[in-house]
């Protein structure tokens, strides 16, 4: 198993040696293969946690969520030097608004693209969202200079849906790997930096258990939200006697995207995105996305849902009260709790977590 | 009389130590205000306790209270929730909604006919809510603490005062005042913004009778006739309100002995 996981600089300084352009995107949904078909290379920015914010607060209302306000900050501060281009898909209103101040007003050296994914998936929608995927693309051609053939293609779908499928893998695995929940979702959260081949090596190099997993009376939940930062957050569910056997977190399983058997290859990236797990930020339809909710609670064994919400995440916050009322009608606790996207947890929100688990002891 | 476990609650404002006998009954106690250094209060405070008691050394310890983690003797800590429930269940006899305003914070926990917490609201990020809201504002009005129920209590009418929050409901006092508002009335409407405030967190949670309240608020007899008005339910007490989180610990320490 590889002990230190590269870092997002190093994966950046190992696509740039690799002669690829580097893209900083933003959450959540975008055509990961188009970047790569056109030699280009995502670096996701969640935040960052430990970005104090300051340079962004000057360009947003108070009410805006940390992920916005920090990767603002931080691109101002030192992301802009670094990368040749910046995407921000537009998942979500304070998102579009990033969009517009970083292209309006910041106006950094390297171009600011968008991206906008249909909310539903409609017929017409799946159209659009094919011509919005060739016009990123004629985008990402002036970036990087390079216009992909038929090679690029086969070649970058055929790595990038390989990274995918190490991903749904690991997700399929969970219960027999042979690491703590802070191990796995570094593991996971890799795959917003790292190439699809280191990524790909990285997932499959976790080991599994000799024996029977040990189940040790761990209280199971099911964490849902955006992010799990900071991810001291699991040494402390942990040490609760708390462990999290399936998530709906945006940076974990709500990218788990399904195959596609379509030939062409905007086709292809179209149809895996409308297939994603349901997501606030894709339009979802609560009813549904609560449903399936409750039927991972019942398959993964867990106790009850933790809604750890990034403060002031609109499209998050709306769906709570039905996910509330519809998984407590189904029998599991539920708590939620909202962080700062921070580097430490307030003990405030380490109580409420630890009386929950209490509660489903 | 012998001492069979001890119960711990290092809370923001007091810190409390009970300790139960084999059958759980509270045999002793005390309470102090909170001091800044946690460990070295909490140690000194179990070891009075036991002192007085004779309590024999092994003790089981049970820690709550925000300061539960730096309590050096506990053999575990449990959170305040699920201490302060089974403290009320024990005391009353009775599941339900239980209301507990400490000082620097209010939870609503909905407790079950086994006396376990099944669901919970906690208000700790700000002061609305709170004992602290009581104690700033009648700061404010130079009001002694002890004299604010009596004195909302007798007023004839609330003025009103539409802000649960601290720092908000300050600025409108401040206004009341420069109008001539009667002070007593002004304490009526504080207390009603503050029930408000409660209330709606026992909406959040589910009010399913009977309605329980703890906490040092407890002692202010216009926040429990306030929460019956609002709620329409009648309020229950136990015997030592402020008492219970420490209490519902000490029974806690006492199952590990079995
Ligand atoms: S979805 Fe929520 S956390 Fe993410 S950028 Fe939008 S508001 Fe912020």
């Amino acid at each position: 198993m590889h002990d230190t996981i590269p870092s997002r600089s190093g994966a950046l300084a190992v696509a740039r040696e690799q002669g690829r352009a580097i893209v900083a995107v933003l959450p959540y949904h975008y055509p990961r293969a188009l970047l790569r078909a056109h030699r280009c290379h995502p670096i996701e920015v969640w935040g960052p946690p430990f970005e104090p914010g300051d340079l962004g607060a000057l360009h947003f209302q108070a009410y805006t969520c940390g992920i916005v306000v920090k990767a603002t900050s931080f691109l101002v501060r030192e992301g802009f030097d670094r990368v040749d281009a910046v995407l921000v898909p537009h998942g979500c209103d304070a998102l579009q608004g990033m969009g517009s101040v970083l292209g309006d007003f910041v106006a950094p050296t390297p171009p600011v693209l968008t991206f906008y994914p249909p909310r539903r998936a409609r017929p017409a929608d799946r159209a659009y969202l094919v011509e919005e995927i060739r016009a990123l693309g004629r985008r990402l051609a002036e970036v990087s200079g390079h216009t992909p053939d038929e090679a690029d293609w086969a070649e970058a779908l055929a790595a990038e849906e390989a990274a995918d499928a190490a991903l749904a893998d690991l997700y399929h695995r969970r219960g027999r790997l042979d690491v703590d929940d802070r191990r796995f979702y570094e593991v996971v959260r890799a795959r917003e930096y790292l190439t699809a081949e280191d990524f790909t090596a990285l997932a499959a190099s976790l080991p599994e258990h000799d024996g029977a997993p040990d189940a040790d009376g761990d209280v199971g939940l099911l964490l849902s939200g955006i992010v799990a930062e900071p991810l001291d957050l699991f040494d402390r569910l942990r040490a609760m006697g708390a462990r999290v056997v399936a998530d709906d977190l945006a940076t974990g399983w709500r990218r788990v995207y399904p195959p596609s058997t379509l030939a062409d290859p905007y086709e292809r990236l179209a149809d895996r995105l409308l297939a994603a797990p349901p997501d606030p930020t894709l339009g979802a339809p609560l009813d549904a996305r609560a449903g399936l909710l409750v039927e991972r609670l019942r398959a993964s064994g867990a106790r009850g849902l933790l809604i750890y919400d990034v403060t002031f995440c609109e499209p998050e916050l709306f769906a709570v009260p039905v996910l509330r009322e519809r998984v407590t009608a189904a029998g599991f606790g539920v708590l939620h709790v909202e962080h700062e996207l921070g580097t430490t947890l307030p003990n405030q929100t380490l109580t409420r977590i630890e009386a929950f688990v209490e509660t489903l002891r | 009389m012998t001492v069979a476990a001890l119960g711990i609650d290092a809370g923001s404002t007091t810190c409390k130590a009970v300790a139960v006998d084999a059958d759980g009954h509270s045999v002793g106690w005390r309470l102090e205000s909170a001091l800044p250094r946690v460990e070295a209060q909490t140690d000194a405070l179990l070891v009075a306790l036991a002192l007085e008691l004779g309590a024999a050394d092994g003790v089981p310890v049970v820690a709550t209270g925000y300061g539960r983690k730096l309590v050096r003797a506990a053999t575990r800590d449990v959170t305040e929730i699920t201490c302060h429930a089974r403290g009320v269940f024990a005391d009353l006899g009775t599941g339900g909604t239980l209301v507990d305003i400490g000082g620097q914070d209010a939870k609503v926990i909905r407790i079950d006919e086994r006396g376990r917490p099944v669901d919970f609201a906690m208000n700790d990020k700000c002061a609305a809510g709170t004992g602290r809201f009581l104690e700033y504002t009648a700061d404010r009005l130079h009001v002694p603490l002890d004299d604010l129920g009596p004195r909302s209590l007798a007023a004839p009418r609330a003025e009103h005062i539409s802000s649960t929050c601290t720092v908000f409901a300050e600025s409108e006092i401040v206004s009341l005042i420069a109008q001539g508002a009667d002070v007593d009335e002004i304490l009526l409407g504080l207390h009603r913004s503050l029930v408000s405030r409660i209330v709606a967190m026992v909406r959040g949670v589910g009010l399913t009778p009977p309605l329980l309240l703890s906490g040092g608020v407890a002692r202010n007899d216009a926040i429990r006739e306030l929460l019956g008005r609002e709620t329409g339910q009648p309020v229950r007490l136990p015997s030592a309100p402020q008492l219970m989180g420490a209490y519902g610990a000490a029974l806690l320490a006492l199952e590990l002995t079995r």
